[in-house]
């Protein structure tokens, strides 16, 4: 008789794409971090007016949210071995670095950051303009410096105002990490379509890999409401 | 001991003060009259480069710093050198009393921590907050917040206090205990320019009141002169009226 699901062939391919969440995990934290930080650099780009960077930065942003995901990674996972190479030709710059041994996912991490970076700058620079400016006064006032005043008191209120935002940015960006096997990652994803294709059963590895997915999604979402509740503690809690 | 010499403020074409000078001794305390737009704030605020001063001098404990060739650490300076007290408080939110007392010893005067710590914890004694320590400024009342604004700008021990209206969003219940710990620092010889609409607190507290209208000192005198015996007919039209509506 003919079965809707080879419901063991499921089952059993859970240990598989389980054992490559670490890949998609690493790809997607690791670009959060890297993303953290030129998120925040072009939103202070932005906020000082910096004079040439800040349209540097206009453009970066702007053509990253004008073009699809899957073309900005052919371009960096393309773009950057034949850069690298016209530098070694050309300049004699970047010998060491031998362009066949880049493992594909150091593309995918560099393609996350640089999408993800684009779309934090602008919440990151509305996060730290909806800061009340009596802070920054009273900040300059006792005569902090600018990275002591941006360290100790804007970016902790800051962040309390962003984390909604990054945290809805990160959820996509993990589900974003599935077209990272077009270039060569085994991440979940790359997992299911290895077992897929080996038992011709790809109805269920996708079933099997969208339910790793949604309980990663899950988990996030929970830790980002209690990150949020801790960022926020200042403005209700008594303190410890 | 501190002195502002012909101090002018531009806002683009906007001229708002208007050649300012004033010379303050050690422990005196000067409260600001004027109307709403004569300029009180701007010129409290060019005392600590919060605006920076078109042009003038500022000089503070011996640091004289002409304003238009003024470096960063002639900022710097003049910022630790005074201590600010905000209409709205501007406590640092995301910390606790006890560190929005401590953070300008510990990240400004490099301070440790337990000496930084011990000095908090005997200003916030001074100010009657000592049982707020780990409050966040939203769980104060409007009056709390200020005595630690209070307490904030004495941590440094700066040479002057600059007070832009303390008390003015504040519950009218909650004047008094503000008032009183304005008091009390000026009774331990603190120099203080206090800009306010409290006409019978600036009258009683001050050594000298200056009033201000239209980026200009119109008079300047003791507060018997002054309230008693204006010698400029605008002072005179400003206190009566002021007078009516307190
Ligand atoms: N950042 C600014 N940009 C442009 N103009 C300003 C700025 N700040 C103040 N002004 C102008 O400077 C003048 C003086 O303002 P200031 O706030 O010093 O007055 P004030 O005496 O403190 O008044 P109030 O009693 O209402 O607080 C006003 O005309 C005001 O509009
Ligand atoms: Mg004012």
């Amino acid at each position: 008789m003919e079965n809707l699901l080879d419901i063991n062939f499921l089952i059993e391919s859970f240990p598989a794409i389980v054992s490559r969440l670490p890949i998609t995990i690493g790809i997607a934290v690791g670009s959060l971090v890297l993303s953290l930080f030129i998120g925040v650099f072009t939103a202070l780009i932005k906020i000082y007016k910096v004079p040439v960077l800040s349209v540097v930065t206009s453009i970066y942003v702007s053509f990253i949210r004008g073009t699809p995901l899957l073309v900005q990674i052919y371009l960096v996972f393309y773009g950057i071995p034949k850069i690298i190479y016209y530098l070694q030709i050309e300049y004699g710059w970047l010998q060491s670095a031998d362009v066949n041994s880049i493992a594909p996912e150091v593309y995918a991490l560099l393609a996350f950051s640089i999408n993800l970076g684009a779309y934090l700058s602008e919440t990151i620079r509305s996060a730290i303009e909806s800061v009340d400016r009596g802070q920054f006064e009273a900040a300059k006032a006792i005569g902090m410096k600018p990275t002591q005043m941006m360290l100790q008191i804007i970016f902790p209120q800051a962040l309390a105002v962003a984390i909604p935002n990054l945290g809805n940015m990160f959820i996509s960006t993990i589900k974003d990490t599935s077209l990272v096997f077009i270039i060569g990652v085994v991440d979940i994803m790359g997992q299911a379509k290895i077992l897929g294709s080996r038992g011709l059963a790809f109805f269920e590895v996708y079933i099997a890999v969208s339910i790793v997915y949604w309980i990663l999604c899950i988990a996030v979402e929970r830790l980002l409401v209690k990150l949020e509740k801790r960022a926020r503690r200042y403005e209700r809690g008594i303190a410890s | 001991m501190i002195k502002l010499e012909n101090i002018h403020k531009y806002y683009d074409s906007h001229h708002v003060l208007k050649g300012i000078n004033i010379g303050v001794d050690k422990g005196e305390v000067v409260s600001i009259l004027g109307p709403s737009g004569s300029g009180k704030s701007t010129l409290l605020r060019c005392i600590n480069f919060l605006e920076q001063p078109t042009s003038g001098i500022v000089e503070i404990g011996g640091k004289r710093v002409n304003v238009e060739s003024a470096s960063k650490s002639d900022v710097f300076a003049l910022r630790t050198s005074t201590g600010m007290v905000f209409q709205q408080y501007n406590l640092f939110k995301n910390l606790t009393v006890l560190q929005n007392v401590m953070i300008g010893l510990t990240s400004v005067k490099q301070l440790k921590k337990d000496e930084a710590k011990k000095r908090s914890l005997e200003i916030l004694e001074r100010v009657g907050l000592s049982d707020k320590l780990s409050h966040y400024p939203a769980q104060l009342s409007g009056g709390q917040q200020q005595r630690v604004g209070i307490a904030r700008a004495l941590a440094l021990n700066p040479e002057v206090l600059l007070f832009d209206e303390p008390t003015s969003s504040l519950d009218p219940e909650l004047v008094d205990e503000v008032l009183a710990t304005i008091r009390a620092v000026a009774d331990t010889g603190k120099t203080m320019f206090i800009v306010t609409h409290e006409l019978n607190f600036a009258r009683e507290i001050s050594d000298r009141i200056i009033f201000m209208e239209d980026g200009v000192i119109i008079e300047e005198g003791t507060p018997e002169q002054l309230f008693t015996d204006p010698k400029m007919e605008r002072t005179k039209q400003f206190l009566s009226k002021a007078t009516r509506n307190n």
